[in-house]
């Protein structure tokens, strides 16, 4: 059985519920303007799964029911995908949810383990300042030129995927810088996820 | 800067940076990033966002979330706990009935989803409180839930296959018809252990006493419909996809056969056992069967795709969540977080390791690894059991993923050039992270469990009780090893 969340009354529309969802605050003791960006992005992406899931089995349908396969769910589903896949990103950084090894991290002082977390904030930095000072002119030439994936159906991936992959790695980058701030120097830091996510 | 001077640099780089408990998925790629910068400038700079790109846009990883949203599906619905009752029905009679009865639905579960967290997590909440209340030993009771628990990742459909597909360029449906037979046998080493410990030491299980008034009476009978149901339209649907695939019929004839042959059978057995004993049974296995059955038979039968056939498996599994009115959209958005969340942490590992993994490459670093190895003077089976050894020690401190994609660019050129098969690898990968699952100080299924346990039950309880089943998988893994046909006869 489902709970329903007591907040809303009976007879709200879902509709309204999936926009009160969306628009919702993340739950951080600390809430910026980052985070919600993030958040609010995150949560319209996550959608996209839905999505793929009804256009594959549209085609599965038409494929073997009315044999007439489509042209564009493949590509549709492979272009949805690399966007779940980018933001996805985003989403886990502000949840603080990416893989590391806490090992040593948990038995540090605090003070180290600050200065660790300065570390893993400069890595993120400098990682994502790499990518896009190298590939800006690529992926706004892409986005120019508007550049599709050269099919039948011809979507234009790399047009808007190769320029949300840096706008994703910057935000990263941004998330990363925030959550430094709020959990190490502030101090407001989230518990760990209370279980992994794979 | 000679390679090997940098291998040792990245290898000092990587080790530093994860101490530090930098996310692996940004120690990677900045390491990747630097190590393109100093040999090849700017310009080749360019190459971390296309490697980026590149494993965004590839198809095959779609399954991955698909995967995800059904394994949260079910963890939401009460099919796994119906499924619960049945198996208890069936078996729990038995002496050491309800781990035997967890193992199975390990099994099955595992055959829906590709994932170990919401398995293990479910078992910890519907297996784990039975067998305690029952005077199980806790030992063997946790030790089970885990171990069958981790058999997600074994047992087809695995994201742990998907992924080695895509980073060693493998067939995945491939991998999944070889993983098959191991993963049973794991399944049946667990249960063998289950009957063969309970029997020398009744006291490990006390018999369950306390069935309800509808419960009929154990028996053959019940365990016989179980079977029944449980192996035959699956087997019988399979064959005649197979069958049909073997006698030349086109895809869309083979998938109409499947159903009809599936249909079929199931429909009997239905009829069948309607009014008799084993219907309490039957109810409760035939959901998950179902799902099981279309996603591994459209699978296998090669009807569709893995990303279409995960898609179907989606499908079915919220028809049926529809069917038994547990649908909410509360459990739709929380299943797609789920998933979303899941995701980002895979693939962004996965991103970091493909632009260090590109990097190392075109720098030349694996002709040096590979050239480094084969020149040792070591037989070809010594340096797999080194690979093994690696696996192992690297599954103690970290997850499945950082490992397939820091070692498998270096290894699988290596073990192609000494004439393996990369999908018998993958196999012995697969069984390597079952033991990495359970391995202290950072064997996942221990975090999952303790997620969901009582506070007395603690991490060093739950890895306390995980060495015999450690043992076990060892012993698979052993016998995959020296005996490849075990993963290789099926694929042909």
């Amino acid at each position: 059985m489902t709970a329903e969340s007591g907040e809303q009354g009976p007879g709200t529309g879902y509709l309204r519920r999936v926009w009160q969802w969306i628009v919702e605050a993340p739950d951080n003791e600390v809430v910026t303007i980052v985070d919600r960006i993030v958040t609010l992005l995150s949560r319209v992406a996550m959608f996209l799964t839905a999505v793929i899931v009804v256009i594959i089995f549209y085609e599965v349908v038409m494929r073997y029911v009315f044999f007439s396969p489509t042209l564009w769910v493949n590509e549709l589903s492979l272009w949805l995908g690399s966007m779940i896949f980018l933001i996805a990103g985003m989403y886990t950084m502000q949840r603080r949810g990416h893989i590391r090894v806490t090992a040593v991290y948990d038995i540090v002082p605090r003070k180290v383990q600050i200065a660790f977390d300065f570390i893993a904030m400069l890595v993120v930095v400098a990682y994502a300042f790499l990518m896009i000072v190298a590939a800006w002119p690529v992926a706004l030439d892409t986005l120019l030129r508007w550049e599709r994936f050269g099919t039948y159906w011809n979507p234009p991936v790399p047009a808007t995927v190769k320029p949300l992959v840096l706008f994703v790695t910057a935000v990263v980058a941004v998330q990363a810088v925030n959550n430094f701030i709020i959990d190490s120097l502030l101090g407001h830091r989230r518990p760990e996820p209370d279980r992994p996510d794979t | 800067m000679d390679i090997g001077t940098l291998s040792l640099l990245i290898l000092i780089g990587i080790f530093v940076l994860l101490v530090a408990g930098v996310p692996l998925g940004f120690a990677t790629g900045l390491l990747g990033a630097v190590v393109i910068y100093f040999n090849f400038g700017l310009p080749g700079l360019g190459l971390v966002m296309q490697r980026v790109y590149d494993l965004a846009i590839t198809y095959a990883i779609i399954a991955v979330p698909l995967f995800i949203v059904m394994a949260s599906l079910l963890e939401r619905s009460g099919i796994a706990r119906d499924m619960y009752d049945a198996l208890n029905l069936a078996l729990g009679r038995l002496r050491g009935g309800l781990a035997i009865v967890t193992t199975v639905m390990a099994v099955v579960m595992a055959a829906m989803s590709g994932i170990i967290g919401g398995e293990i997590v479910l078992l910890g909440l519907v297996a784990l409180p039975q067998m305690l209340r029952l005077g199980y030993d806790r030992n063997l009771a946790i030790g089970t839930i885990c171990a069958g628990g981790s058999l997600g990742t074994m047992i087809p459909p695995s994201v742990v296959l998907i992924v080695y597909g895509l980073i060693t360029e493998t067939s995945i449906t491939a991998l999944f018809t070889a993983a098959f037979v191991p993963g049973l046998m794991l399944a049946g080493c667990y249960i063998v252990y289950i009957v063969v410990r309970t029997r020398l030491n009744p006291a490990l299980a006390p018999l369950q006493t306390d069935f309800g008034e509808g419960s009929a009476s154990a028996g053959a009978g019940h365990v016989a419909g179980e079977f029944a149901l449980n192996a035959g339209p699956f087997a019988i649907g399979l064959a005649a996809a197979l069958g049909a695939n073997t006698y030349g019929f086109n895809a869309t004839e083979q998938v109409a056969w499947f159903i009809f042959t599936s249909a079929v059978v199931g429909m009997v057995l239905v009829y069948s056992l309607r009014n008799s004993e084993a219907w309490p049974i039957a109810k409760g296995l035939l959901p998950p069967l179902i799902v099981v059955d279309l996603v591994l038979g459209s699978i296998y039968g090669g009807v569709t795709g893995i990303t279409e056939a995960a898609a179907m498996g989606v499908v079915a599994t919220f028809i049926l969540i529809v069917i038994r009115r547990e649908a909410g959209l509360r459990m739709v958005l929380e299943s797609l977080e789920q998933t979303f969340r899941a995701v980002g942490t895979i693939l962004w590992v996965t991103f970091g390791a493909t632009v260090l993994a590109g990097a190392y490459s075109l720098s030349g670093g694996n002709d040096y690894v590979a050239g480094a190895i084969l020149g040792m003077d070591v037989a070809p089976i010594g340096i797999i059991l080194l690979m093994m050894l690696v696996f192992l020690i690297l599954g103690m401190f970290m997850d499945w993923i950082g490992i397939v994609l820091l070692t498998m660019p270096v290894f699988i050129p290596i073990v192609k050039q000494l004439g393996y098969d990369p999908i018998w690898f993958g196999i012995l990968f697969s069984l390597n992270m079952q033991v990495a699952f359970l391995t202290p100080p950072f064997g996942s299924a221990a975090f999952y469990l303790k997620s969901v346990t009582p506070p007395e039950i603690d991490l060093v309880v739950i890895y306390r009780s995980f060495g015999p089943f450690i043992c076990l998988q060892l012993f698979v893994l052993a016998l995959v090893l020296f005996f490849p046909e075990i993963a290789l006869f099926p694929v042909g």
